[in-house]
């Protein structure tokens, strides 16, 4: 009595009823004592908090715009202090909600806990559960990343086809015509806002009217009767508890929650897929025809969800409750089936290996065939995010830092990520990309049938050395591909009569070695940013046979110079001029018109003049795609692929789960 | 502190009038209306302006005519062009993205949007291959745009076409062919193509 804490609490307790509220909370009665079966609901209630105190905190750095959303979850992911914990239990514990909602709902209808007088309560139980799945639905875009940019795209055209006013209803969500600022201020309002006000109300109301009817009792009689305070609280607690370890095992193991690449609308994801716990929904709607999708997205899932706020009226009897448990079994499972399904079409090429006979037959081939041919892509596509999710992460945690335009413009700037992408529209359907000693490296670029030169390796010493060595300078590689009017040229013909088979051993020896030093001479002009040094001796050998000592050694007397230009020796027109050879001036030049006279003014074979006039609107290439091109064939690129993994904390690697298995990207 | 005081037995509430009774409940409830809807109003016309801006269609500079040989294989083209978003005016921004092909012998290529007319989604194509994929629902369209399953399809309609216009250009003494179109940003999930609203 006459402690001062007991003064407080008789104070408060005057002032504000304060032991009344504590009664009412703990000294709930429990029929029957404390259960572990009763803790489902308590332990959505502590999950619901945690989303609301980790997103509180997320918001403190979050940003919503489009050249600010992707570059603030970058920061709280990978600069802030176990800001990927922070981001991770949100992510997991949303995925975890649902699985208890679950669990919550399948407890109720097989318990027959809907039935009067709580069938009130059931209804808002169902009307809550819509508002999570809303919030996981809006919370998905927030980071504007690839995975999350491309799985709403799809979401809100699926939107955009509902009854009446899909259309105006799809204009409001994104906050315009297209997808931009307006799109994640709505959304994060929804979801940080509307929503949560909406869950947080709601569950006021299902808690007190959950205390108003008591608890509905299994087994009432068999223990006697408890209190809520302390043995259910415990358990409660523990299963809380138990929660957030999972939450927190599945962080850690997948290394927080990951973050693709910055939303591009010009460049399409095709793994895009929403949540896993949507994927039925996904995968239901493959199975219906054009025009009949409304019935996939709305009119089906809208007549189960009137069916579900009917159970409690339909299992007043036993037949109904049967029959609303059956109902619930038959949509879960076919729910788990086509989760299943999405999976199994994804990752089928994973599971099935390409070496694996077709059918014979030709319908179930083309359609076995089709299968295959979708999850590579599928496959390709996660593969290629990945790489580029990392590479962007990489830049952006460099020194240079994330530029004021945002992300998006610091991957259009960069080659390393746009030399591949550009290469393939410009270039790939005539020249090869090809790593020759590892062919079946997924980065090679390959064209069936190439008609120019493999440029893996432009301007390196090996590279160089190809085209003075008699076997590889008339391989498809070089010059000998299909149709190639130099395979029986003159360059070719020169270095096979130079130290080709039919040359005395010791004389050929010589002209190797000559060759061998021209090439490093050649990649000394080309001065390739990131290749190994090279032998100053070699290099002033090779300079002086270029120069023109080469015609001393070589029996037919003829040397570089003969043909091709190299500082003030030799003349243009018959042959590129290797002054500054492959050095990025000399490839953009190249590229920019290939048959202008310091290169082949009279023998270029197809390659077209990339950008040939001053007045950049008569260009097939614009000056910045060019830069990019010659910078990432040269390997010139602002972090070395071995540097992308630098920095403290959990690498990109560890934070990127591989594509087998995933069911939670 | 305030002494405590006993609390007070409630007065009868002196009879009112039924007529000023209504009037009074009538004058409270429009009042409080007023103050509540008021702000709320506001903030839904606010919300609301999206349906009150008609988007473009821009022209748009696709690409040289050269680009485009006339082999029948379909050639991607990112679409370039002013955007607005919101606040922020990007000059040259990617907008979308669109397939050009050009029959053999024909004088102007075909584009096609490659918006997925399904659900919105990007419609592959990779080289050398005989139709167009989508990488979501598996629509697959045959390289004329048409869908190889016709209405069996999970897409509704055909892939999009946009105008094409051929545009002279001379600079100097060089003379090019570009190509031109209208990109039209298409509904998705309409058995017919509708710009969007």
């Amino acid at each position: 009595m006459n402690s001062p804490w007991q003064a407080v609490a008789d104070w408060l307790d005057s002032r504000a009823g304060t032991r009344k509220i504590l009664h009412e909370m703990l000294d709930e009665p429990v029929p029957g004592g404390a259960r572990w079966r009763y803790v489902w609901g308590s332990a959505l209630a502590i999950a619901f908090l945690t989303q609301v105190v980790t997103g509180l905190f997320l918001w403190m750095a979050y940003s919503p715009s489009t050249l600010t959303a992707w570059e603030s979850v970058f920061y709280i992911e990978h600069e802030m202090n176990f800001g990927w914990i922070l981001r991770g239990i949100h992510h997991f514990m949303a995925q975890a909600m649902v699985v208890l909602m679950a669990i919550h709902f399948v407890q109720v209808v097989w318990d027959g806990a809907y039935r009067a007088p709580r069938e009130l309560n059931f209804v808002i139980g169902i009307l809550l559960m819509l508002l999570v799945l809303a919030l996981a639905l809006t919370g998905y875009l927030l980071p504007w990343d690839q995975k999350g940019y491309w799985a709403t795209n799809v979401g809100t055209n699926i939107a955009s086809q509902a009854p009446l006013a899909g259309p105006q209803i799809k204009t409001l969500a994104i906050g315009g015509a297209g997808y931009g600022h307006h799109t994640l201020t709505r959304f994060f309002a929804l979801h940080a806002g509307v929503l949560p006000l909406a869950v947080g109300l709601l569950m006021v109301v299902h808690i007190a009217l959950f205390r108003r009817h008591g608890l509905h009792a299994y087994r009432p009689g068999v223990r006697p009767d408890d209190l809520f305070w302390p043995d259910q609280v415990l358990r409660d607690a523990v299963a809380a508890l138990g929660v957030l370890a999972v939450v927190l095992g599945l962080t850690v193991y997948y290394g927080g929650a990951e973050l693709t690449a910055p939303a591009d609308p010009a460049n399409p994801y095709d793994a895009a897929r929403p949540e896993w716990y949507f994927l039925f929904l996904f995968q239901f709607l493959k199975y219906f025809p054009g025009g009949t999708e409304v019935w996939g997205a709305f009119f089906i899932p809208g007549l189960l969800l009137a069916y579900l706020l009917l159970m409690p009226w339909i299992g007043r009897s036993r037949a109904g409750h049967a029959l609303n448990v059956g109902v619930l079994a038959v949509v879960l499972g076919g729910a788990v089936l086509l989760t299943a399904q999405a999976l199994h079409d994804d990752y089928y090429a994973l599971w099935n290996k390409a070496s694996d006979p077709l059918p014979e037959d030709g319908p179930r081939r083309e359609v076995e065939q089709a299968r295959r041919d979708a999850s590579e892509r599928f496959l390709r596509a996660r593969r290629e995010a990945h790489d580029e999710a990392q590479r962007v992460i990489a830049l952006a945690r460099s020194d240079g830092k994330i530029p004021p335009a945002g992300a998006l413009a610091m991957m259009y700037d960069d080659a390393y990520l746009q030399g591949p992408r550009l290469f393939r529209r410009h270039c790939a359907s005539c020249h090869n990309y090809a790593r020759p000693d590892a062919p079946d490296d997924p980065r090679n670029i390959v064209h069936s049938a190439p008609s120019a030169p493999n440029l893996f390796g432009l301007g390196s010493p090996a590279w160089i050395a190809g085209w003075l060595d008699p076997q590889r300078i008339a391989s498809p590689d070089y010059l000998g591909y299909d149709g190639s009017p130099f395979a029986d040229g003159d360059m070719v013909a020169y270095v096979q009569e130079a130290c080709g088979d039919d040359v005395d051993p010791d004389q050929r020896q010589q002209v190797r070695q000559a060759f061998a030093a021209i090439a490093v001479a050649l990649a000394e002009e080309s001065g390739l940013p990131r290749q190994e040094a090279l032998d100053p001796q070699q290099v002033a050998r090779g300079r002086a046979l270029l120069a023109g000592e080469l015609a001393d050694t070589v029996p037919s007397g003829t040397g570089c110079v003969d043909c091709h230009k190299w500082g003030d020796a030799g003349e243009l027109g018959a042959a590129p001029d290797l002054t500054g050879y492959l050095s990025r001036q000399w490839l953009l030049e190249f590229i920019r018109n290939p048959a202008a006279e310091r290169f082949y003014p009279d023998s270029n074979d197809r390659m077209p003049a990339f950008a040939p006039h001053d007045d950049p609107a008569l260009n097939q290439l614009d000056d910045q795609s060019l830069g990019l091109i010659v910078d990432w064939l040269r390997g010139d690129w602002r972090l070395a692929e071995d540097d992308d993994q630098e920095g403290g904390g959990p690498s990109a690697e560890g934070r990127v789960v591989e594509a087998a298995g995933a069911l939670t990207p | 502190m305030t002494p405590a005081q006993p609390p007070s037995e409630p007065r009868p509430a002196a009879p009112v009038p039924p007529r000023r009774r209504f009037l009074a409940a009538a004058a409270a409830v429009a009042a409080g209306a007023a103050a509540v809807l008021g702000p709320i109003a506001a903030g839904v016309v606010a919300f609301l302006t999206p349906l009150f801006r008609k988007p473009k269609s821009p022209q748009v500079r696709l690409a040289l005519l050269d680009q485009v040989p006339a082999d029948g294989q379909p050639r991607f083209f990112p679409v370039v062009s002013q955007r607005d978003d919101a606040w922020t005016r990007y000059d040259q921004s990617r907008v979308g993205g669109v397939y050009l092909v050009r029959e053999p012998g024909a004088d102007a290529p075909y584009c096609l949007a490659a918006k997925c007319p399904h659900a919105g989604c990007f419609i592959g194509y990779a080289a050398g291959s005989d139709r167009f994929q989508c990488p979501c629902h598996t629509s697959a369209f045959l390289l004329d745009g048409k869908r190889v399953n016709g209405d069996a399809s999970v897409s509704p309609r055909d892939m999009d076409r946009m105008p094409v216009e051929l545009r002279s250009t001379v600079a100097g003494d060089a003379q090019q062919t570009e190509i031109w179109i209208e990109f039209v940003d298409f509904q998705t999930g309409h058995k017919e193509p509708l710009p969007s609203v």
